[in-house]
């Protein structure tokens, strides 16, 4: 239960009335195929449907944990899944009836009622695939390892699987019907993050189902499995807070080289700002871009190292001393292994400067951030005396001969033209 | 203490020896298979030890393994484990043992007394459960007893083996507090505050393989331990990051160095020092995380000084430069969401102490530590000589009650005559 990703909760994509047909369709696929359970089963309420069901509901207060990169946690899986071998494919419906409209926070109507319809679809599928793969009714007699991975692991994992395939079939329906990004890459993308964690869904649910049947510990099984997990979700929580506090931290070294030069104030957001737009418009990798934004808002903490005097005096009288700080920059961030791929622009970003005769290197992050420096110096932080140029005159400035340079040029004039002028 | 609780845990050993002697080849030949397995699990446990957050380290696996040998009934495919008490604490002190010999092999600190802190927990899970008992016999043997529902069994076991637990935590504490001569109380408050979630799984893990033995054989002891693997991860993760955020906060530290404002490892002996007259003053986790924070970041706000202070040294600037600079680190470290405490600290750090006495002024005695321990690092230039020690401290001496906080000189007095004082580490860190 590490991750997931996308997922059962990624509401749908904005309202078209196909993606409202889809979402029926869902809904009505869910619902019909838990009606049909429970006419050819029967549905006996006892304890462990209560059991469940009672569970399913309290997934909504575990909530669901951002962990880092879009990756989240949920213990509603675990539910289902033990619902499958525990109850068959009637009972793990009603359970997915029921872990499906739950979700704490802002989640839109038509996204809780296609995760119920998915959900329920889910539970009764894969209790199907379990008695298909062998699984017993009732496991409470079966003893022995390898009986026990004969009868209920391989049943789990086959009920897992189908739990995967048909989630990411039906996820995928609805970001083709959106009219979103291509159905392959994005299956690929959910299955690369979302496959481990089911993997581990599928242990945790093992365990479960082994404790409550044929280790006879029955419901109490749940306050068994549940402390490590509540332990590690909480130590998820604790994570995340302390990521997005370190994420803070970093503008502390902006703000000290705010503190060394004022005349820089709000220069490293803008250029950031202006150097991711850049990055993205150019298509580059996710993590290149978040590297890029990074290296764009620390492009001059160098210059915290020179001698007071000279940084508020205006640049370029140092001579060697102001050449060399983008490098002393880099150098003050080489422990920081998470910054390791901003380390090259920040250092190279000056070598890209067109105004001081650039040698126009081949690092793209380095040109981008140098770039973006160079047009926020000219139409904003302005040369010693205060004068500023106009965006188009600027551009023209730094429009260059080469054809690499007109490129990189045509993406600062897009990302200008996205914040609407990067005057903040 | 330390001594005291590793003559306990020797004297366990011995008893152990006694009561299972009678028979110990015997039990080993006929549990060949399960001693080995859970000998394995111990000292693996063991050696991938939890480094957490605030640098102490927890065995959330070793402590699982260790309580489940306690509670081990039926194992499906093995003879049942119908050992005494004794032999249970004999093949834990194996695992452990072997453990430790490994460790002091590969150059670490074996940590003999937290060792017998956790057998003599283990100790007592294992004597409730299988000597003691009423009419029904002990808990082991209701166990065995197929007509005793299982949740009642689970539920003795859960709490024998709290009780355990709570044994090893205060035990280990009382050691701690001896070797950092914190007070006993805050120890104990840390280890529980730090170590109380983790200890909330490992309590049901032990009981979990046990529970699961009879069906599962002992293929129950990876699986039913694999939800506090899942535990370790997260912990291990959340650690990791508490480690990149002080580097971070270690780099802006070293601004002022590489400006030629402030002599290279001020900021981070100042911060060790701290840290360590903090501990001794019974300062909590969170606390002496934001001390660290803000010794690191003490002279910040030399940066934007025109002019370089000679030899970067605060303590010998006139007071009022001493607060400007002070007020300017504050004014940077507020920048960032969630440091204002620190920043709080940065900026009372040059407040004479005659204003808390006088004027009743208040400032936080993390402050007042910073303070100190800023004039002895700026007074001995970071030399360790005891001749330059006496000196500052002589120095430090001739501004008490005016300028430094009498119960913090004093604590630096400790601290500077016993390198081992205040530190979390067993051994003292070879230089950053």
């Amino acid at each position: 239960m590490t991750a997931e990703s996308g997922g059962q909760s990624r509401p749908p994509a904005r309202g078209t009335p196909a993606t409202t047909v889809y979402i029926g369709l869902v809904a009505a696929l869910g619902i019909g195929l838990t009606t049909a359970a429970v006419i050819r089963e029967g549905l006996v309420i006892d304890g462990p449907l209560v059991v469940l069901g009672f569970l399913a509901v309290l997934t909504w207060w575990s909530g669901r944990i951002v962990v880092a990169n879009n990756v989240t946690l949920t213990f509603s899986s675990i539910v289902l899944l033990a619902a499958m071998a525990l109850l068959g494919p009637a009972g793990a419906g009603i359970v997915g009836i029921l872990v499906g409209p739950l979700q704490r926070g802002k989640v839109p109507l038509r996204a809780r009622v296609f995760n119920t319809g998915m959900s329920a679809a889910l539970g009764v599928l894969g209790g199907a695939a379990y008695r298909a793969a062998g699984g017993p009714r009732d496991s409470s007699d079966v003893i022995g390892a390898w009986e026990i991975m004969r009868q209920i692991a391989i049943p789990v994992f086959v009920a897992d699987l189908v739990q995967v395939a048909v989630n990411l079939v039906l996820l995928a329906g609805v970001i083709r019907v959106a009219g979103g990004a291509p159905m392959r890459n994005q299956m690929l993308r959910l299955l690369g993050s979302t496959g481990p964690a089911y993997l581990g869904y599928g242990v945790v649910a093992f365990l479960l189902v082994v404790l409550w049947q044929p280790a006879d510990v029955g419901p109490a099984s749940v306050a068994l499995i549940l402390p490590p997990l509540l332990v590690a979700r909480w130590a998820y929580l604790q994570y995340a807070e302390e990521f997005k506090a370190h994420e803070r931290a970093l503008h502390v070294l902006v703000a000290a080289v705010e503190a060394k030069a004022p005349h820089l104030t709000g220069h490293s957001e803008r250029v950031a700002d202006l150097s991711a737009r850049m990055a993205e418009h150019l298509g580059l990798r996710g993590q290149v871009v978040a590297d890029t934004r990074v290296a764009g808002m620390l492009h001059d903490l160098g210059q915290t190292t020179l001698p007071t005097p000279l940084v508020r005096g205006g640049e370029d009288t140092g001579g060697d001393l102001v050449r060399s700080y983008p490098a002393r920059g880099a150098d003050l961030l080489r422990d920081l292994s998470f910054l390791s791929g901003s380390l090259d622009a920040i250092s190279r970003h000056r070598e890209a400067h067109l105004l001081e005769g650039a040698i126009e290197t081949d690092d793209l992050p380095a040109r981008i951030v140098g770039l973006a420096d160079e047009y926020d110096l000219l139409t904003e932080v302005g040369t010693p005396d205060g004068a500023v140029l106009e965006p188009e005159d600027a551009l023209r400035t730094l429009g260059g001969a080469s054809e690499r340079r007109r490129e990189l040029v045509g993406a600062l004039e897009h990302a200008i033209g996205r914040t609407g002028g990067p005057s903040t | 203490m330390a001594w005291t609780v590793l003559a306990v845990g020797v004297l366990v050993l011995g008893q152990g020896v006694l009561a299972g002697g009678r028979e110990l080849g015997e039990l080993i030949t006929v549990h060949e298979v399960t001693v080995l397995a859970f000998v394995v699990a111990v000292t693996v446990g063991e050696l991938v030890r939890l480094p957490m957050p605030s640098g102490r380290d927890a065995a959330p696996l070793a402590s699982a393994s260790a309580l489940a040998v306690a509670f081990l009934c039926q194992i499906d495919g093995e003879p049942d484990f119908d050992v005494p008490s004794g032999f249970v604490v004999l093949l834990v002190a194996a695992g452990l043992g072997i453990a430790a010999v490994v460790r002091r092999v590969r150059g670490g600190p074996a940590g003999v007394d937290q060792l017998a802190a956790r057998l003599i927990g283990v100790a007592v899970a294992a004597v409730l459960t299988r000597d003691v008992g009423g009419d029904r016999g002990s808990l082991w043997d209701l166990t065995l007893d197929q007509d005793v529902p299982r949740p009642l069994v689970a539920t003795s076991m859960v709490v024998v083996a709290a009780i355990g637990l709570v044994v090893e935590i205060v035990l280990s504490s009382a050691v701690r507090a001896e070797r950092q001569r914190t007070p006993w109380s805050a120890a104990l408050r840390d280890e529980t505050g730090e170590v109380a979630p983790l200890t909330f799984a490992v309590v049901t893990s032990g009981p979990l393989v046990a529970l699961m033995a009879p069906v599962f054989g002992l293929a129950s002891l990876p699986a039913a331990l694999f939800p506090l693997a899942i535990t370790y991860v997260a912990v291990e993760r959340y650690a990791r990051n508490r480690m990149t955020y002080r580097q971070t906060i270690a780099t802006l530290s070293q601004l002022t160095e590489h400006g030629g404002y402030t002599p290279v490892a001020h900021a981070e002996r100042v911060a060790d020092l701290s840290v360590r007259i903090g501990r001794l003053l019974g300062l909590s986790d969170r606390e002496l995380r934001d001390l660290e924070y803000a010794a690191l970041l003490h002279d910040l706000g030399q940066l934007s000084l025109r002019q370089p202070i000679p030899g970067g040294a605060t303590v010998l600037a006139a007071p009022s430069d001493q607060r400007d600079i002070a007020v300017e680190g504050a004014r940077i470290v507020r920048h960032a969401e969630g440091l204002d405490l620190v920043a709080d600290y940065v900026e009372a750090q040059t407040t004479p102490y005659r204003q808390v006495r006088e004027l009743g002024e208040v400032v936080p005695l993390p402050s007042r530590i910073i303070k100190v321990a800023n004039a002895f690092d700026d007074l001995t230039g970071g030399r360790s000589h005891p001749r330059t020690s006496l000196a500052a401290m002589e120095r430090i001496h001739l501004g008490l009650g005016y300028e430094y906080d009498p119960q913090v000189v004093e604590a630096l007095a400790v601290a500077t005559a016993d390198a081992m004082v205040g530190r979390v580490q067993e051994r003292e860190p070879a230089g950053r």
